[in-house]
């Protein structure tokens, strides 16, 4: 019973939660609508966690992907107030994301500083210099390109629903980060070091080069997000990724619980993801108050990750 | 009237049986061996001596007077010692302080430490055992793996609580030791019994548990079968009470010689196809750091087909959380994977359960996790891992420490089985007639240096050793 509750137990919880919105919230919780608006609303922390995954399989973290989504932003958003053509400015920001991240590793794999103590000091990096490069504005208006600002408000016809285009981004990084870790030598890599990073070593895997492409990465989903963000309002502020870092470690935290070696797994993440976007969709339906809110997240990974084997205390 | 009485006791886990009704005497002033392969039951019941597990039955008896153990905290005040494995010790603090903790410390106006009577009863502790070489103010960082086992013995024989130690449990101390560090233990744990005090000694090492103990009990599948005085018994129906079958050689016969064809030349020392050469030495001696440098980048040893197999089997040769094809393919993966990029689970699974029956592994399916495997079986594992790229030069740092009898005779055999297919094999080893049993020559080796190779037949243990510690000896070096 202990064994079926620590394996399934997030997963019932799930099952809970879902129920208590659909009997609150009669008629506006369980529609096709709502679904999709709560994947639109969770596509930006899909995207950063779904790379958060990905370092976080190696058993390490990213600190500064919350401030690198600010950042891609903002570098796309100056790009478009000098003129330059909306595809370059977005791939500059995407290169930002790419550079940022392979700062990252570097510092991780080939300096040696811990990722926790490395990104946190890369975190304060890339937030300064979104204020440094944007002025402390929030840079929007005429400056934004309208194909930009319509993106995130468009979506694909399927049978009568729209799927919106940022649910769309969403679910292609997760089939690619699903590919990258579940059927590549890179994924398999990766578990390995993740698992025993002495023993890959030895058996030839390269540590350092892994690490690095796995930061940079991270860090190219995280531009990504800021991307998809600043569509969304049409704008871009220094202060628009702040919470995606907590929120995509919770979620991947929320994921491990549900692995059967509490290992993180991307679909599981998604799962993740989708725990906090359905609660936040929930109970701001139920006009529960945001500070509210956050008690109750912070209340339900304790709960999920003390119940699960990822806890140390229950392992043994 | 024996100092510790266990009679009947039994324990199953979720409706297993580990334990049916075993016995066990400890009389005072002796050593007594607690022998039996991996999964015999050997360490629950010394759970249950501990107070950690409870019994489903179970008639325990102190000097003849029943007694229930329902906790650690019970089995410390009836006089019970347990020196685990895994020493649990803090480095950064000296050895004093590593002995008194758990104590009081001795305190100067209430509130300071003080430190010079604290030195002092880490001292006395130290010589009543007759350990004189332990510096107590030295940081227990600085200690090698023998003193610091030393060091906690000690601890343990302080009487905390007000119970003086009686019975000291260890669980396969010398399996980290070297020669010299296992002999200065014993010499305390003889100390320890000329005192009246008792032994209670887990180990895998028949050579070991024969010259050290009185006595033994040796548990087979969660019975006591025998129990008796180790004067009256030899090393081979030792190993037959133990995996309960006789193996006529503790070594299987050499079956092709080896060939002309030298596969590697360096460092001092050559291997031909189809040979053994064995690296002797005292431990610290370099002989890890030989096999490493020989390895070299880890990469491009695979390639070249130069395989490893690390000391540390849980620390560097597997990923215990992953599924056993995932921990042989792992340094082949290249040539595994469709256009060296795309995984193949199906035909990884296949090709890896090949390599299990091929080294005789013991498992569920390739898809079962290695950390659920007992410690041959995961040894199996890093070798099927080692062999899975058809090495043609393979380097063993101490294959077969912690591991059974059973086992170890299959890893010999495998072994064997890959120097008559032109395998060259480096074979590390602190167990001395391991290499005199499988070796065809054996190089010795001193403060990082080969110092001579000799041929391993018809050499004498103790001319060997006398290499080690590179004393004169009569015995001709061969190139």
């Amino acid at each position: 019973m202990s064994k079926l509750l620590r394996r399934y137990g997030t997963l019932i919880g799930c099952a809970i939660i879902l129920l208590v919105f659909w009997i609150a919230l009669p008629g506006t919780f369980m529609t096709a609508r709502n679904w999709l608006n709560i994947t639109e609303q969770v596509s930006m922390l899909t995207v950063v966690a779904a790379g958060m995954t990905i370092v976080m399989v190696m058993g390490d973290f990213d600190l500064s992907v919350g401030s690198m989504a600010s950042l891609s932003g903002i570098v796309a958003a100056v790009l478009f107030t000098f003129g330059y053509p909306m595809w370059e400015a977005l791939g500059a920001a995407l290169l930002a994301g790419l550079v940022g991240g392979l700062i990252n590793g570097t510092l991780v794999s080939f300096v040696g500083i811990m990722p926790f103590v490395a990104t946190l000091a890369t975190l304060t990096i890339y937030s300064g210099a979104a204020f440094v490069v944007s002025g402390g504005r929030t840079i929007s208006g005429r400056a934004i390109p309208d194909a930009f600002g319509d993106f995130a408000r468009d979506g694909i016809s399927l049978g009568g629903l729209t799927i919106p285009n940022l649910t769309i981004v969403a679910i292609v990084t997760v089939a690619i980060v699903w590919v990258l870790l579940e059927q590549t030598t890179f994924g398999r890599r990766l578990y390995a070091i993740g698992g025993n990073l002495e023993a890959a070593h030895l058996s030839g895997v390269p540590v350092r080069r892994l690490k690095l492409v796995a930061f940079a990465l991270t860090g190219f989903c995280a531009a990504l997000a800021g991307l998809l963000y600043a569509s969304r309002v049409a704008s871009a502020n220094p202060t628009e990724g702040s919470g995606l870092m907590l929120n995509a470690i919770a979620a991947v935290f929320l994921g491990m619980t549900m692995a059967e070696h509490g290992e993180p797994r991307v679909l599981a993440t998604v799962v993740g993801v989708l725990i906090l976007g359905v609660l936040d969709n929930g109970l701001t339906q139920m006009s529960v108050d945001s500070y509210v809110r956050q008690i109750l997240v912070g209340i339900i990974i304790v709960i999920a990750v003390s119940a699960s084997s990822i806890s140390k205390a229950t392992r043994r | 009237m024996p100092l510790l009485a266990l009679e009947n006791v039994s324990k199953a886990y979720a409706g297993v049986p580990v334990l049916r009704g075993v016995t066990l005497h400890v009389e005072a002033g002796e050593i007594h061996a607690l022998m039996g392969e991996n999964g015999a039951g050997k360490s629950t019941l010394i759970r249950i001596i501990a107070g950690v597990v409870a019994p489903d039955t179970a008639d325990i008896r102190i000097d003849g007077r029943p007694v229930v153990i329902d906790s650690p905290a019970t089995a410390r005040q009836l006089g019970l010692r347990f020196i685990h494995q895994e020493l649990n010790v803090v480095p950064t603090l000296s050895v004093a302080e590593n002995i008194a903790m758990g104590a009081a410390y001795p305190r100067r106006a209430g509130v300071l430490v003080d430190w010079s009577r604290l030195n002092a009863m880490a001292v006395e502790a130290l010589e009543t055992l007759g350990i004189t070489h332990i510096d107590p103010c030295a940081k227990m960082a600085s200690l090698a793996m023998g003193d610091r086992m030393l060091v906690k013995i000690s601890a343990a024989f302080l009487a905390q609580g007000g119970t003086p130690a009686r019975l000291y449990v260890m669980d396969e101390p010398t399996a980290a030791l070297s020669r010299e560090e296992a002999e200065r233990l014993f010499a305390v744990l003889r100390e320890i019994r000329r005192a009246g005090n008792s032994v209670l000694y887990v180990s895998h090492r028949i050579d070991e548990v024969m010259r050290l103990c009185d006595r033994a009990t040796v548990l087979r599948d969660g019975n006591a079968v025998d129990s008796g005085s180790l004067a009256d018994i030899t090393h081979d129906d030792l190993v037959a009470l133990m995996i309960g079958r006789r193996i006529a050689e503790a070594y299987p016969p050499q079956t092709a010689a080896p060939t002309d064809e030298i596969v590697f030349a360096g460092h001092g020392l050559a291997v031909r196809a189809g040979e053994i050469l064995g690296i002797a030495g005292l431990a610290g001696a370099g002989q890890t750091e030989l096999l490493r440098t020989i390895f070299g980048r880890p990469g491009a040893a695979w390639k070249h087909r130069i395989a490893y197999v690390p000391r540390e089997r849980r620390a560097e040769g597997l990923v215990a959380t992953r599924p056993i094809f995932e921990n042989i393919t792992l340094p082949h993966l290249e040539a595994r994977a469709l256009g060296g990029t795309w995984l193949t689970p199906r035909r990884e699974k296949r090709f890896a359960a090949r390599l299990g029956e091929e080294v005789r592994l013991r498992a569920r399916g390739p898809a079962q996790a290695v950390q659920e495997l007992s410690g041959g079986n995961q040894q199996k594992v890093v070798f099927a891992k080692a062999l899975a790229g058809d090495p043609r030069l393979l380097l063993l740092d101490d294959p077969t420490r912690g591991v059974d009898v059973g086992a170890k005779f299959d890893i010999y055999t495998l072994i064997r089985e890959m120097t008559a297919k032109g395998m060259a094999v480096i074979l590390v080893s602190s167990d001395l007639p391991e290499l005199l049993g499988l070796a065809d020559r054996i190089a010795v080796m001193r403060g990082g240096a080969i110092t001579a190779t000799v041929a391993a037949k018809g050499l004498a243990e103790e001319d060997l050793l006398d290499l080690c510690y590179g004393r004169g000896s009569g015995v001709e070096a061969v190139a």
